[in-house]
């Protein structure tokens, strides 16, 4: 009895243990469920080239936003307007390209185009967080305003401008611009090469079939990869999840609480704004209904990965993962002919739910059941 | 032991026209615990707000090695070395004990990234220093005893400099086994020697236990103050009870 001490009740656990309660692992097992079931379902057509890049792209979509609301939530806030930033983002970015840019100040090259916008969303991010820690409203009233606010200024604009709500036929400005082709271009081109080197990726004609995947692709690598650095190895990863916990606890250890929470909406903002930039340089294409219900999307994505709803607990990880199935559930109806594509959205809410169960349970477990 | 580290004169905290300070004296002296007593609403938890910077005195001076100080700000305490550990420690339970223990003043390298190595030995060994041996410095707060967390939460102000640490009731709302370990990790603070502590408290027997020096509060009032030989058992039963008689308390309730 002398011996014992409260340090020796804690269970030392095995690299297996620990690695069974991480709270990225639900999000893991249905992440290989989905891949296994959609590859037998669709005869593996799922997987070839074409599917494999299909499903990329997609994945890569939510992938980048996911990111984005993930992080903000670790940090206790959310943001609803990530949908309408994409919408406006798309909408500014194609408006110059057509009209040329504001003020009758010229023609707009593609990157100018994409920097001018992004400074109007890191801004609009901007005071959206100045707002939500300023006045200590709940970010899901302040960015529920910015939703409709945002999509509405995105509609007037196109009506006011463009006569028109969308904006089709643009140059593929790709061609000529290095910049639109690292947004909407291709990527790892070298992965389908060597496929077709080893003797697979043929169309019916015996040519390579397929060249690279969408620019999308290195773009989501780049930001998960850097998100995940920053969240678990660095000073602000460690003031995020601070942040989320107990805001009071960080803020006495002097935790810049209102800059991590204000920076976090311009990074979604920052997430919106490249996801709508490969969606315009990709189809050369824009409209005024696109990014509708994203922020939706990026939300369930960050909860199915084993973010909390309550801040202070999540991993990009899992994002990652719950990006993937999420993504290749979405698709599946292209693969799989036989279902209903509305499916989908019963099988989110589904997991969705499940998911919260769990992450709770995770939180019970960690705090010790309060 | 000539010279307190902090000394207190006259105090005087007033809220509009409330006085919940009415002039109060201490000196706590490195190596010592001082014990401050008092009943609810004696002013403990203003004295404290205004040693640790959040109140600033409405008269009265500070002193920090002889010399006056003013602090307009928690971080200008902290700065002169006054280490405040609140009842709610300011602990984050979902982070690990590392991440804790440097929330807000993390040790970094290129590009901003944590030195976690070097983190994680120094908050194993800090906290070894004040007694428990804290095998896995990766786990949650939140998985530890409320005893671990003051433990904790002690052990992070004294790595970042605390002369004076003041304890704000650590062994209240704890089991007896727990109330140990707390109590030990202050006879260990103070076996260290540089280190001045204030121990609020409401439990006359913890104070017993560690205490070298008491102050006792009442309404805003100093009725009391001593060295443990000063002040025998009944002295401070009695002041324990804000200055009352066991006979007059008990005539008051005989009277019903």
């Amino acid at each position: 009895m002398a011996d014992l001490n409260e340090a020796t009740r804690l269970q030392k656990e095995t690299t297996l243990q620990k690695l069974l309660r991480r709270p990225e692992m639900g999000a893991f097992v249905v992440m290989i469920v989905i891949i296994v079931a959609l590859a037998i379902a669709s005869d593996g057509k799922a997987f070839n080239p074409l599917g494999l890049k299909n499903n990329i792209a997609i994945i890569a979509q939510y992938g980048i936003i996911a990111t984005g609301a993930a992080a903000l939530m670790i940090a206790g806030e959310f943001d609803l307007s990530i949908g309408s930033m994409i919408g406006f983002a798309g909408m500014s970015m194609a408006m110059m390209l057509k009209w040329g840019l504001p003020f009758g100040l010229g023609e707009a090259s593609p990157a100018m185009a994409f920097f001018i916008t992004l400074a109007m969303t890191l801004g609009i991010g901007w005071m959206i967080g100045m707002i939500v820690v300023r006045s200590g409203l709940s970010s899901f009233i302040v960015t529920l305003a910015f939703l409709f606010f945002l999509r509405g200024v995105t509609e007037v604009c196109f009506r006011l401008i463009n006569q028109s709500t969308q904006i089709s036929g643009l140059p593929d400005f790709k061609l000529e611009s290095w910049f639109a082709n690292l947004m909407g271009g291709e990527v790892f081109g070298w992965f389908y090469d060597l496929w077709f080197m080893l003797g697979g990726n043929l169309n019916r004609r015996g040519e390579q079939w397929v060249t690279g995947f969408d620019a999308r692709f290195l773009w989501w690598i780049i930001i998960a990869g850097a998100a995940y650095f920053i969240l678990s190895r660095t000073q602000i990863g460690n003031w995020i999840y601070a942040t989320g916990d107990n805001k009071e606890a960080a803020r006495a250890n002097g935790v810049p609480v209102d800059k991590v929470k204000v920076g976090l909406f311009m990074f979604t903002a920052f997430c919106a704004t490249i996801f709508a930039a490969c969606q315009v340089y990709d189809t050369n294409t824009s409209d005024a209904a696109k990014g509708n219900l994203m922020e939706l999307f990026a939300i369930a994505i960050a909860v199915v990965g084993g973010t909390l709803m309550t801040g202070g607990f999540g991993s990009i990880i899992g994002v990652v993962f719950g990006a993937i199935t999420v993504g290749l559930v979405a698709n599946a109806v292209f693969f799989i002919p036989a279902i209903d594509g509305a499916w989908f959205r019963v099988f989110l809410g589904g997991i969705l739910l499940a998911a919260v169960f769990a992450n709770e349970r995770i939180r019970k477990r960690i705090t010790g059941g309060i | 032991m000539a010279e307190p580290y902090l000394r207190v004169e006259n105090l005087v905290k007033r809220f509009g026209p409330f006085t919940a300070l009415g002039g109060v004296d201490l000196e706590v002296y490195p190596g010592e615990v001082h014990c401050l007593l008092g009943d609810n609403g004696a002013g403990k938890s203003t004295l404290i707000k205004t040693l640790s910077g959040v109140h600033q005195p409405t008269e009265g001076k500070i002193y920090i090695e002889g010399k006056p100080v003013t602090f307009r700000s928690p971080r200008d305490a902290s700065a002169a070395g006054i280490g405040t550990v609140y009842q709610d420690l300011a602990l984050n339970p979902l982070m690990s004990v590392t991440r804790n223990f440097f929330m807000g003043r993390e040790l970094t390298g290129p590009l901003g990234s944590l030195r976690m190595a070097e983190m994680n030995k120094i908050a194993h060994d800090e906290m070894l220093k004040i007694g428990i041996d804290f095998s896995d410095p990766t786990q949650a707060v939140g998985t530890m005893s409320g005893g671990q967390r003051q433990t904790l939460a002690i052990a992070r102000a004294i790595h970042f400099g605390a002369k004076v640490l003041i304890l704000d009731e650590p062994t209240s709302a704890l089991g007896q086994r727990q109330q140990m370990g707390v109590l030990k990790t202050i006879k260990r603070v103070r076996a260290r020697g540089d280190i001045a502590i204030i121990f609020i408290t409401h439990n006359e027997i913890h104070s017993r236990l560690v205490g070298d020096r008491y102050t006792f509060l009442a309404l805003g009032k100093s009725i009391g103050a001593g060295t443990a030989a000063e002040i025998g058992d009944k002295e401070m039963r009695r002041l324990m009870s804000g200055g009352a008689e066991m006979g007059d308390l008990k005539a008051e309730l005989d009277a019903i």
